[in-house]
């Protein structure tokens, strides 16, 4: 039916779509599996930053050390603890922010505005600016809390074991709940808006509506945002190293795997704990895929 | 309009005070630090009584803020240009050609976009050594595709998609091969697309902190974050917070300036594709 | 100048096909229209004739060559498309002068070509003009500019008046007429409007889900529909269908007996069916006459739609089988009343029970 020497429309699309993609997936490879590949091979290495050509292979002995080293499981947890809580707080308020947004109202515009310069701010920069507000002897929060008697003496925000988590989480919740926002409030802009007439000319009360209607129908896009939300959580490595440094009571996985990667030098060692994480990580995205029925598609 | 409507409206303003306030003091906070010199660092008050311009001047006189700056723009508009090259294309073939394997491509691009950075930094790290660019913003230019390059195809597929068929097609009768369909007819209507996907990418490599840390050694190779988050002082043991907030600033207002000006773009940018369940 | 040929062309999406083995020939010079109901294959076949789809099956020339594996802008044709697809960033000018711009043509030859389409179509004024500054019926204009300026062998329209409003459209559709008479090229039309067919197309192909029903000359689909799909689609309003039981033949004609007892020979090409077989009548509204005397087909009017110029009449018959009769303007008649009508044998036409023309 085609003759071969001369390939019909279709198959020079293809082609062509080939070759558009080969610069892509190129770079791709090369800076993100080829790389990937050289931490899960490391893992199994004793290889050191010095020594990154010169090593042995050591079986799963760097998983084992890592699986016995309580420091990796506070790490585990506080990474679990604060992607949990923070995930969770953001999309809540995430949602009452995007319904405020949704609603017709004078001070919408400044509202949004307001909401995206969280957003706009460097993680470096907003740990920077927390970290300073929450400064044991000079910091403006223990400042308003004494003048409000709330606490009796300076607290150590950041160097107390008990509060550091709860200071990250904080300045998390405070960065990234716009996007939250924003991103529900896409899903909410979708929403037909005869539906709520409807709902209004029935006199179903709000609460009712939201529940009822609302929530079911941007379900699927709050998941998604819930997902991209949580994985960039799970992988969260600023905000600790700057507020916190390499404390171990908010050291996350991230910045476990860095300490000793970088800072210690023993590559094999750091590998394990990193491929660790992107298990965790996929793990995290299967169930949310098979459990939440995330559904994640380019448009359509 | 009843007591209990006008309660609940200002109930309602009150909120929305709040949670301007929320969003807003910290930045502003960060502000009246910077302006605040020596000592006044250390009392609590709401304006400085004597607001100073001196913690300006130091970043840039006692730190090399200024090639800092240098650094993190030369390296985040790199790997923009080079991202946006490389993503029209790529989006031109995910987003409107039908071919085998196209899903599990963008499944993949979607899930690099997803990496833990920690996870390649050992990889990278050897990659960086062995091309030479350790300490150099090659290396931040190279690492960076890892995740402006995924995003910006992402979301250029979606927008790549939502042009008409016809047009291509009326291309096509005209003699248009696939690249100067790309080029010449849906690139110069891509602008706004192009605007918005390229200002995202443009923050989160202006943002990225892990690895410059990683990749850079010296103060004059550091990127903006990285200077920020490791300035030090006089002394060892106590921070320059003064020149911290008055950095922080600096590298902060031209980006709110951005991101209000761009506003709609950058909603519809984020939420392209990304959420649409 | 070139003819079109389909040789058994057949096209499915997925596992669905969508056309069923086509074969047409389509002349030099000649104005084609394609119609049928939405859904039916025009556009499919028009783009396949186009190359912007591939043949499942089939061969399909133009000017004699075998076209199947060139490119659309290899087959000396030349589209306008029903969005009108212009290039929103380029001037009216660089719309029409894109894809000579991409052959390379001199710089000279394009404006010439430019200036003369832009003069044929009353767009002269208009080339500094982005689509977005242009009035629908002008960014038609520049669109039909772009595929004259090709200097096609065959002109391929896809519905290019439909979003256009009742007015232009008529304009419009006149301005066709006289580019067709200019230009004497090969045109290949499709459109769901029927009226737009009739006063263009010098021959009509009706598709009826990816088939050719018939093809014709306007007034043989009209005068002599080969089934009920063509008769019941040709023509405004639409042809009139009664069940029918014949009695058998007389004289190269069929006698049948319609509601009330009146009977009707109705002339016949073909065998003819036996006595008591069912049959389907069809009559156009504006055949169906008022009887003078007594005698006649009696009916009943349900509904009076008063046009002007003429006046459609509902009826209904004895067994209450649905006529339409088209009267003229002034006719005094009004729902309730009861009408005689007069069916004459040489406009009615005779349908078999597979729909086929008798
Ligand atoms: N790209 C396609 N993929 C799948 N089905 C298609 C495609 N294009 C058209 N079809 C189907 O083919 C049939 C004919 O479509 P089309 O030629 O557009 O009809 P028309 O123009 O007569 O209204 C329709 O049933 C339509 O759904
Ligand atoms: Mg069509």
């Amino acid at each position: 039916m085609s003759d071969p020497q001369t390939p019909s429309l279709m198959h020079q699309r293809r082609r062509a779509a080939w070759l558009f993609l080969l610069p892509m997936l190129t770079v791709l490879a090369g800076v993100a599996g080829w790389p990937l590949f050289r931490t899960v091979f490391f893992s199994f290495t004793d290889a050191t930053l010095a020594t990154l050509d010169g090593f042995q292979g050591v079986g799963l002995d760097n998983y084992l050390w890592l699986l016995r080293d309580p420091v990796w499981w506070r790490a585990v947890w506080n990474t679990l603890l604060f992607t949990v809580v923070s995930v969770g707080i953001e999309t809540t308020l995430g949602l009452g922010i995007a319904l405020i947004l949704n609603a017709h109202l004078p001070g919408r515009g400044l509202l949004r505005a307001a909401v995206l310069i969280p957003w706009a701010i460097p993680t470096v920069v907003s740990a920077q600016m927390w970290g300073w507000m929450f400064h044991d002897l000079y910091g403006v929060v223990n400042a308003i809390l004494m003048g409000l008697g709330l606490i009796a003496e300076p607290r150590a925000w950041t160097a107390d074991p008990d509060l550091a988590l709860p200071v990250v989480i904080a300045v998390d919740v405070w960065k990234s709940t716009p996007f939250m926002a924003l991103l529900i409030l896409a899903a909410l802009q979708m929403l037909p808006r005869d539906l709520y007439e409807a709902a209004r000319v029935d006199g179903v009360h709000p609460v009712k509506v939201f529940f009822r209607i609302t929530l079911p129908l941007i379900r699927p896009a709050l998941m998604v945002a819930v997902l991209f939300r949580t994985l960039d959580a799970l992988r969260v490595f600023d905000l600790m190293y700057v507020l916190t440094g390499n404390s171990r009571s908010t050291m996350s996985m991230s910045v476990y795997a860095r300490q000793y990667l970088i800072d210690f030098q023993d590559v094999g060692y750091g590998s394990a704990a990193a491929t660790l994480l992107v298990l965790v990580l996929a793990v995290a995205t299967v169930l949310a895929v098979t459990l939440g029925r995330v559904r994640v598609d380019a448009g359509r | 309009m009843g007591l209990k409507r006008m309660i609940g409206r200002v109930a309602f303003a009150l909120l929305v005070l709040g949670i301007v306030a929320w969003a807003v003091f910290p930045f502003a906070w960060a502000i009246v630090t910077s302006l605040k010199a020596g000592s006044a660092l250390f009392t609590v008050e709401a304006w400085p009584s004597q607001p100073s311009l001196a913690n300006y001047t130091a970043i840039f006189k006692e730190q090399p803020f200024g090639r800092n700056i240098l650094n993190s723009l030369l390296a985040a508009s790199s790997v923009v240009a080079l991202s946006l090259g490389l993503a029209v294309l790529a989006a031109y073939a995910l987003g409107r050609v039908r071919f085998r394997g196209r899903g599990l491509l963008l499944f993949v691009v979607l899930g690099v976009s997803m990496f833990p950075q920690v996870a390649v930094l050992s990889g990278l790290f050897e990659l960086v050594r062995w091309l030479g660019l350790y300490n150099r913003i090659g290396s931040l230019v190279l690492s960076y595709l890892i995740f402006t390059l995924p995003f910006t195809v992402w979301v250029l597929t979606t927008f790549m998609r939502e042009l008409p068929k016809e047009l291509e097609e009326a291309a096509m009768v005209d003699g248009a091969g696939p690249f100067v369909i790309v080029t010449r007819v849906f690139l110069p209507l891509m602008g706004p697309a192009l605007a918005a996907t390229g200002l995202l990418a443009f923050i989160a490599a202006w943002n990225e902190f892990l690895f410059a840390l990683t990749f850079t050694l010296t103060d004059d190779a550091r990127t903006v974050p990285v200077a920020i988050a490791l300035m030090s002082g006089a002394s060892q043991y106590e921070l320059p917070w003064g020149q911290i907030m008055a950095a922080s600033v600096v590298v902060t207002v031209p980006l709110i300036g951005l991101v209000l000006l761009f506003q709609r773009r950058i909603v519809s940018g984020l939420t392209a594709g990304a959420v649409k369940g | 100048m070139a003819g079109v040929t389909l040789r058994g062309v057949r096209k499915s999406f997925g596992r669905i096909e969508v056309i069923h083995g086509v074969d047409l020939d389509v002349a030099d010079g000649e104005f084609v229209a394609f119609v049928g109901p939405s859904g039916c294959g025009k556009s499919t076949l028009l783009r396949l004739i186009a190359g912007l789809e591939e043949p499942s099956g089939g061969d399909l020339s133009i000017g004699g060559q075998r076209v199947n594996d060139r490119p659309p802008a290899a087959r000396g044709i030349a589209m306008v498309f029903q969005s009108y697809a212009l290039y929103p960033h380029m001037t009216a000018y660089d719309n029409m002068a894109f894809g000579l711009t991409l052959s390379r043509t001199d710089k000279r030859t394009i404006a010439e070509r430019v200036r003369a389409a832009a003069r044929l179509l009353q767009i002269e004024d208009l080339l500094d003009r982005k689509p977005r500054d242009l009035s629908g019926g002008q960014r038609q204009r520049v669109a039909i500019g772009r595929a004259i300026v090709r200097e096609p062998q065959v002109f391929l329209f896809d519905e290019p008046l439909s979003n256009l409003d009742a007015g232009l459209r008529v304009q419009m559709r006149l301005e066709i007429a006289k580019l067709k008479a200019d230009l004497r090229a090969t045109m290949i039309y499709v459109t769901h409007d029927q009226v737009e067919a009739m006063t263009l197309a010098d021959r009509i192909v009706v598709l009826n889900a990816g088939r050719v029903e018939q093809a014709g000359t306007p007034l043989e689909l009209y005068h002599r529909p080969r089934n009920r799909f063509v008769a019941g689609f040709i023509g405004s309003p639409a042809m009139n269908f009664l069940d029918v039981v014949s009695e058998g033949r007389a004289d190269g004609s069929v006698r049948v007996w319609l509601p009330g007892g009146v009977p009707l020979d109705v002339a016949v090409g073909g065998a003819a069916p036996p006595a008591g077989a069912p049959l389907t009548l069809g009559v156009r509204p504006e055949h169906v006459g008022l009887a003078d005397g007594g005698a006649g087909l009696v009916a009943t009017i349900l509904a009076v739609e008063r046009l002007g110029g003429e006046t459609h009449c509902h009826a209904a018959l004895e067994d209450g089988q649905r006529l339409l009769v088209r009267l003229d303007g002034d006719r005094p008649v009004a729902a309730g009343e009861r009408l005689r009508l007069n069916l004459r044998g040489e406009t009615a036409h005779l349908f078999g029970p597979d729909g086929r023309r008798l």
